[in-house]
């Protein structure tokens, strides 16, 4: 049998359990052929599990070990076509949205994205972080069209309302809470080699989109006062602004066009 | 062919020793990383890397690679490969001697290949290539296996000689794989041994396994058994001072049981390269 067939059907049996294989394989001295390659097709299984309970440690605790169990194997019927096992765990989340039952599990598919972005968020592209020093640079005339630049390692969520308070109660073997009505939006990023996370205000959620999508300070104090009946956030705006560099979460700033 | 200078005696990389490696500074001579963990945007792997590089010598070793694997070579893997490599300079990068998917997919385990002059050809020919590629010899390792396939032509050690012979690459030698094949497979240890071409042999691998009663698996979440630190006696002699470092990757010890083990590992090695007279005296 030439290489690629006998690799098609070695592949086979791993993934799908087919038998062909074991016609190309003989038995030992002390075990026969299906024992002996059943360690093939079993590590394949326990490894795929380990990297999503690595990944997804408190997704696993959510659901508990049975349906976890059952999650796993529901994920595992598409194989990994990934040459790291770090990536492995990505679709997960999307995965859950689709498919039945999952999608109709809005805590654990929300807990799933909550830990995806952890991760994420751990080992995103690195970038030096600016300090708030920065600001002196600025003139008080350019404050207007002063722009951003965010750590690349910035995930903003919109989850579940509690979602966060379940990951943390659950993250600290605590009983966990149930979801909220309405939505809360999170905050992730890396700062110093650790994946931090946080809830913003809804208004500090619309600046943070705003400048990430390079709009100015000045443009984001004028839509934040239209949605506040025209009263004057600038010092709210400035708040924001400093926490985001208490937080290392800016990168750059430049004075846009 | 003159092979990179002995390292010493060296540990894997693994993240939860760290902080500890960073603190003490143990006296390991060397680390082995694996490369996929570090083949990552940024953030705290490739941070701790660079610290911990900054002191030591380490020697890339992969899982990836797939060079048995009838798909295509992955450009896009070995392009990251030789990035990741040009940041922080391995004495050798190495992988092996296995496949881990067809078609795109991934079994991320270290599949075994039927010993036929066939895919003697297909290796030798994948090795070449990558090694142009990344302007380096690599050092190809025996894996354990389970299996033994019916279309095989040959001994896997004859497959391996031939493979670094004919590739012309180094070669990492697995003691413990040897052990656990031998003992899977039933064939004779001391035949595996001297039919690897010792001045191919850079780097030599200990690590622990798990017993299945009818067979043994390379787990690498035990410590080193004393039949696998005996073939370690027995293989020094052969291959000289060479580079020799301890695998863990899972159920992971404290540091010091580690070094502890390094430290026999150094005090074997020593032991097996004294002459008998010279020893007695």
């Amino acid at each position: 049998m030439k290489l690629a067939e006998l690799q098609m059907r070695f592949q086979a049996g791993i993934v799908k359990g087919d038998n062909a294989i074991l016609a190309s394989i003989v038995d030992s001295r002390r075990t026969d052929r299906a024992t002996l390659f059943a360690v093939y097709h079993d590590a394949y299984r326990m490894r795929l599990a380990e990297f999503l309970s690595h990944d997804f440690p408190v997704l696993r605790v959510h659901l508990g070990e049975e349906a976890f169990g059952r999650l796993v194997e529901d994920y595992m019927s598409a194989p990994s076509r990934q040459p790291n096992a770090r990536w492995y765990g990505t679709r997960l989340p999307d995965f859950m949205q689709e498919m039945a039952p999952w999608r109709r599990n809005r805590s654990a598919i929300d807990l799933a994205r909550f830990e995806r972005a952890l991760s994420d968020a751990f080992d995103a592209p690195d970038a030096p972080i600016s300090t708030i020093d920065a600001l002196r640079d600025i003139r008080a005339e350019d404050w207007p069209r002063l722009a951003f630049e965010f750590h690349p390692s910035l995930r903003l969520l919109d989850l579940a309302g509690g979602t966060a308070q379940i990951y943390a109660a659950l993250a600290q073997e605590e009983k966990p809470l149930v979801i909220r009505q309405g939505e809360e939006a999170i905050l992730f990023w890396r700062n110093d080699g650790q994946s931090f996370y946080r809830p913003v205000a809804e208004d500090e959620r619309l600046a943070l989109l705003e400048a990430r999508r390079d709009k100015p300070f000045g443009d984001i104090c004028a839509l934040l006062a239209f949605q506040n009946n025209g009263d004057d956030v600038t010092w709210r705006v400035a708040g924001f602004l400093a926490q985001w560099f208490a937080d290392g979460l800016v990168t750059r700033l430049s004075i846009s066009d | 062919m003159e092979k990179p200078a002995p390292l010493g005696f060296g540990l894997g990389l693994r993240p939860v020793y760290y902080q500890e490696i960073l603190e003490k500074s143990p006296r390991v001579d060397w680390f082995e990383v694996i490369s996929e963990n570090f083949m990552v945007p940024g953030g705290r792997p490739l941070a701790m890397l660079e610290r911990i590089r900054g002191t030591y010598p380490i020697v890339m070793h992969g899982v990836s690679m797939s060079i048995a694997s009838t798909a295509p070579l992955d450009f896009d893997y070995l392009r990251a490969l030789k990035s990741l490599a040009g940041r922080f300079q391995p004495e050798w990068i190495s992988d092996h001697l296995c496949w881990t998917g067809v078609h795109g997919v991934n079994l991320h385990d270290l599949l075994p290949v039927p010993y036929t002059s066939e895919a003697l050809d297909h290796i030798v020919d994948r090795i070449r290539r990558v090694q142009d590629f990344l302007g380096r010899r690599l050092a190809i390792e025996n894996v354990s296996s389970y299996v033994t396939f019916t279309e095989s032509e040959m001994d896997e050690w004859t497959f391996i000689r031939e493979t670094a012979e004919r590739a012309d690459c180094w070669l990492l030698l697995d003691v413990n794989n040897v052990f656990v094949s031998s003992f899977n497979h039933g064939f004779d240890q001391a035949s595996f041994i001297d039919a690897i071409p010792a001045d191919r042999v850079v780097q030599l691998h200990l690590a622990g396994h798990s017993e299945a009663v009818t067979h043994k698996i390379d787990t690498h979440d035990q410590p080193i058994c004393e039949d696998v630190w005996s073939l370690y006696h027995e293989v020094c002699p052969r291959f000289g001072s060479i580079s020799t470092m301890i695998e863990r990757d899972d159920n992971f010890p404290p540091f010091d049981e580690l070094m502890a083990e390094l430290d026999r590992a150094r005090a074997t090695a020593a032991c097996a390269r004294t002459p008998a007279h010279e020893a007695a005296a």
